[in-house]
């Protein structure tokens, strides 16, 4: 008979390609024993919860070679490299390449001031129609109305230029070639997990296309947070540089 | 039976004097009154038909309204109370000083008369200016009967149908008139009192001045900093894009990259070396297939507002005042209205065979009764008062000023391309896929210009054609590079995109945009300037010191308060005016309203009392600091 450990790690590998550090599966096991009644099946969609919402460089084992993205994958003298895979990433940025900086600077501040704009008109996003389930930070993201939601919150247009990692830690530049569903500003979070497969590598930069990713899901919350806190500070200063290579 | 004697009063005089010379036939006799040298009593019989048979009138009229509302005695000057105070201080309704000769005449005539028939214009303002003749009457004789032409302009055949056909006054929509005119001059007193008394020492600039606030004002200046701000604060980026070009049957055909362009040039060059490594391009689309360009909407205020001052050059209020002008004259409809549909009952041929005689469009209005007439497209809106603007007779050229002409030619144009059919085209379109990437190129032949031959403010034009591609074929074009650029700034906001913002967000009506616009100029919040030269000059609209300060200082009052929306945004006067549309509707009593929307500027005007400081560092920054440097 299969332990649950070889049987969870078996069914994560199969379903989701994604190869569990045994050290890890060791310490989420022997944390959940407590509960003793827990069904297998169970545990496992505990388990892959958990996966998805832990740091790869954690919780996935760096033995196989084939779930790794080459360590010099951003040559830049590479015109068109292939990988196999399926490499499970994680996301570490996410940036909206279609817009420029400025509006996206834009965009934030009129959600800071709880304004969304539809066509012409200013739209109040806060305190209408208060929704007492609303989290502190869903006031400005669920907007009342369907066609009042700020479609600067989780509706990008994109292209995006995303920053991905393995397992390993080795990270990589990735264009989305062409739109792919749940890729956007808002909508994918930061840690959010995905599987590269027979992904094109060209200077360095993955092309990701509806055919060869397969988003998981979940996010790593503390990256998540800092992140949005800091985006906006991150787009002024980017702003800043460039203003003053220009000059 | 004694003859029964009809007073009649309209808003202003040269309207009482066209529908006196209607109803006459032209014959009447014209009294003077005594203290008003515009106003004239205009006497003569008419039939009004059933009931109440040939009598004998006078045709008299107002100058707008007759009173105004006023604070108690005490509460008048600028120290006599905290301004808070003003939010509840007793007011009352007075006579106008300058319109007592005018009241007094109303109340005299009504001893005489069986009957008062209101001519006032048929909108909000004009139902309130009925309430108050309809006051003067009664002082003067209790027992009148009170009864309203209902009239949307001044042709005579509508002014004789209107005659036999009265209405009853609407009392809700007078009521949504009284509520606002309470309501703007508590809160305008009450922020005007505080705002001046708190700012007027900090600097020279401001010693003499009244800094006047308005809740139409404000939300209207608020939109003039936002785009000067935006333009100000803007940080060019550079982009790339792709661009493909391709020679074929001696036509260079540009095709434009579906992304258009992006902020990142690596991904932009690889997007393009994949291209070049595909070497050939795919054709995944042609497309040919008739188009049109729909001839324009039936002309509303608002739009009278924004193209005439894009094609005009002329700004809104000075349209308005002329349209105002032609309106009485009765050459055109009344020119204040947001209907967008012509009423089915209305005969627009007849109104099209008026304008035969005319030397620039007669021909063209020959062309619509010779079967080229079309009826008009219906917009979505109807505020069932007044059709929209449209011409009703020709008149000469010679017969009016410049101003007039123009705003004259541009109704009429409009109206007949209104009656046109829509122009008709081909267009053409050749999608290709190169590499991973997607570009396009369209083409357009115009063949039938219909209504654009008349309606010179609308451009459509043929471009290049495309040389022939078919579907599925491979081809290597023969150019693909990387361009690049950079964003540019919004322009500084221009009058119809402000009157475009002020009608999508619900500040003022279509009739008082144009003074809310005139009032920011004229308390030198915001001044006009020229871009450009000679007759492509567009005329934009920038704040001035004291404007940024004003707008930067109520934002701050404001900050990290979330119930509390600042002046300068349009949600409060916008909240104000749904009010004011439910008394019309009946849903909401007058007094409700006022009460409710009292309270929710009496909380602004608390936290503004409470961080005065913000306000004031924001008039020491702009006015003082910024001034000085």
């Amino acid at each position: 008979m299969t332990t649950p450990h070889d049987h969870i790690a078996a069914q994560l590998l199969n379903s989701k390609s994604l190869p569990v550090s045994s050290t890890w599966l060791s310490n989420f096991i022997a944390s959940t024993a407590v509960q003793r009644h827990i069904p297998l099946s169970a545990l496992t969609q505990t388990a892959l919860f958990r996966v998805l919402a832990s740091d790869f460089r954690d919780s996935l084992s760096t033995g196989s070679r084939c779930s790794l993205l080459p360590v010099d994958i951003f040559g830049p003298t590479v015109q068109e490299r292939r990988l196999q895979g399926p490499i499970p990433v994680q996301v570490l940025d996410i940036e909206d390449i279609g817009s420029s900086l400025w509006g996206q600077v834009e965009a934030i501040e009129r959600v800071e001031r709880g304004e969304a704009i539809r066509g012409r008109e200013i739209v109040r996003t806060v305190n209408v129609d208060e929704d007492p389930e609303q989290g502190a930070n869903g006031a400005t993201a669920t907007a009342t109305s369907g066609n009042a939601r700020p479609s600067e919150v989780g509706n990008s247009t994109g292209p995006h230029r995303l920053i991905v990692q393995d397992a390993a830690g080795t990270r990589a530049v990735a264009i989305e070639l062409k739109a792919i569903n749940g890729v956007a500003l808002g909508k994918l979070a930061i840690g959010a997990k995905m599987l590269l497969r027979n992904a094109t590598v060209a200077r360095g930069m993955v092309l990701l296309t509806p055919e060869c990713v397969t988003l998981l899901g979940g996010k790593i919350d503390a990256l998540d947070q800092t992140w949005r806190e800091g985006r906006k500070e991150r787009l002024l200063a980017r702003i800043t540089e460039m203003q003053t290579e220009q000059s | 039976m004694a003859v029964q004697r009809v007073l009649c009063v309209a808003e202003k005089p040269a309207i009482a004097k066209a529908v006196a010379q209607h109803l006459s036939g032209g014959s009447f006799q014209t009294i003077s009154v005594r203290g008003n040298q515009y106003v004239k009593n205009y006497v003569f019989e008419f039939n009004f038909g059933n009931t109440w048979g040939t009598c004998s009138v006078t045709m008299t009229s107002v100058i707008g309204h007759l009173t105004s509302l006023e604070f108690d005695r005490q509460y008048k000057g600028w120290l006599s109370c905290p301004p808070g105070a003003l939010f509840e201080a007793p007011v009352h309704e007075t006579v106008d000083s300058d319109k007592a000769a005018i009241a007094k005449n109303i109340k005299e005539q009504a001893k005489y008369c069986n009957a008062l028939f209101i001519w006032t214009d048929c909108d909000r303002e004009g139902e309130h200016i009925g309430t108050e003749v309809r006051k003067q009457a009664k002082e003067g004789n209790a027992r009148i009967l009170i009864k309203r032409a209902r009239f949307s302009n001044t042709e005579r055949a509508h002014v004789l149908d209107a005659a036999r056909a009265p209405i009853d006054l609407d009392d809700l929509q007078a009521n949504a008139v009284a509520a606002r005119i309470e309501l703007d001059l508590r809160i305008g007193a009450a922020f005007t009192r505080l705002q001046t008394l708190q700012l007027k020492n900090m600097t020279e600039a401001l010693k003499e001045k009244i800094i006047s606030y308005g809740s139409c004002q404000f939300p209207t200046l608020g939109f003039v900093v936002d785009r000067y701000l935006r333009v100000k604060n803007f940080k060019p980026e550079k982009f790339w894009g792709i661009k493909v070009m391709h020679t074929r049957e001696g036509i260079k055909v540009n095709f434009l990259w579906r992304r258009v362009h992006l902020f990142d040039r690596a991904a932009v060059t690889v997007m393009l070396e994949r291209c070049l490594i595909a070497k050939q391009a795919k054709v995944t689309k042609v497309n040919q297939k008739p188009t049109s360009k729909w001839r324009p909407l039936p002309l509303t205020t608002v739009d009278l507002q924004m193209m005439g001052s894009k094609y005009l050059r002329m700004d809104s209020q000075k349209i308005m005042k002329v349209a105002e002008a032609l309106y009485t004259k009765g050459f055109i409809s009344y020119p204040r209205t947001e209907t967008d549909q012509f009423d089915k009952g209305i005969d627009l041929k007849k109104l099209v065979e008026k304008q035969l005689p005319d030397g620039n469009w007669g021909q063209y209005a020959r062309g619509l009764l010779d079967g080229g007439f079309r009826t008009p497209r219906a917009g979505r809106h109807n505020d069932r008062a007044h059709p929209p603007i449209h011409p009703i007779c020709w008149v000469a050229p010679t017969a009016i000023n410049a101003d007039e002409r123009k705003v004259y030619e541009f109704v009429v144009r409009r109206f007949l391309a209104c009656c046109s059919e829509d122009a008709k085209g081909q267009s053409s379109e050749v999608e290709i896929q190169y590499g991973d990437e997607m570009f396009h190129a369209k083409g357009l032949i115009v063949l039938e210009r219909n209504y654009l031959d008349v309606y010179v403010y609308d451009k459509w034009e043929s471009s290049q054609q495309l040389p022939n591609f078919q579907m599925g074929e491979l081809f290597e074009p023969t150019e693909a590079k990387i361009f690049d650029g950079k964003t540019t700034p919004p322009n500084y906001l221009t009058e119809p995109e402000l009157i475009g913002l002020m009608d999508a967000n619900g500040i003022g009506t279509d009739a008082t945009m144009a003074e809310h616009i005139a009032k920011i100029k004229d308390r030198e919040y915001v001044a006009v300037h020229s871009r450009g030269g000679g007759r492509n000059a567009v005329k934009e609209l920038i704040p001035t010191r004291l404007g940024v300060a004003l707008v930067e200082g109520y934002d701050n009052v404001v900050t990290g308060l979330p119930d509390s929306p600042s002046l300068s945004k349009p949600f409060l006067r916008k909240e104000m005016e749904v009010r004011m549309r439910e008394i019309c509707a009946g849903s909401k009593s007058r007094i409700e309203v006022v009460q409710e929307s009292l309270e929710m500027y009496r909380e602004v005007f608390i936290h503004t009392q409470r961080r005065i400081s913000m306000l004031k560092d924001a008039v020491r920054k702009y006015l003082i600091e910024e001034a000085a440097s």
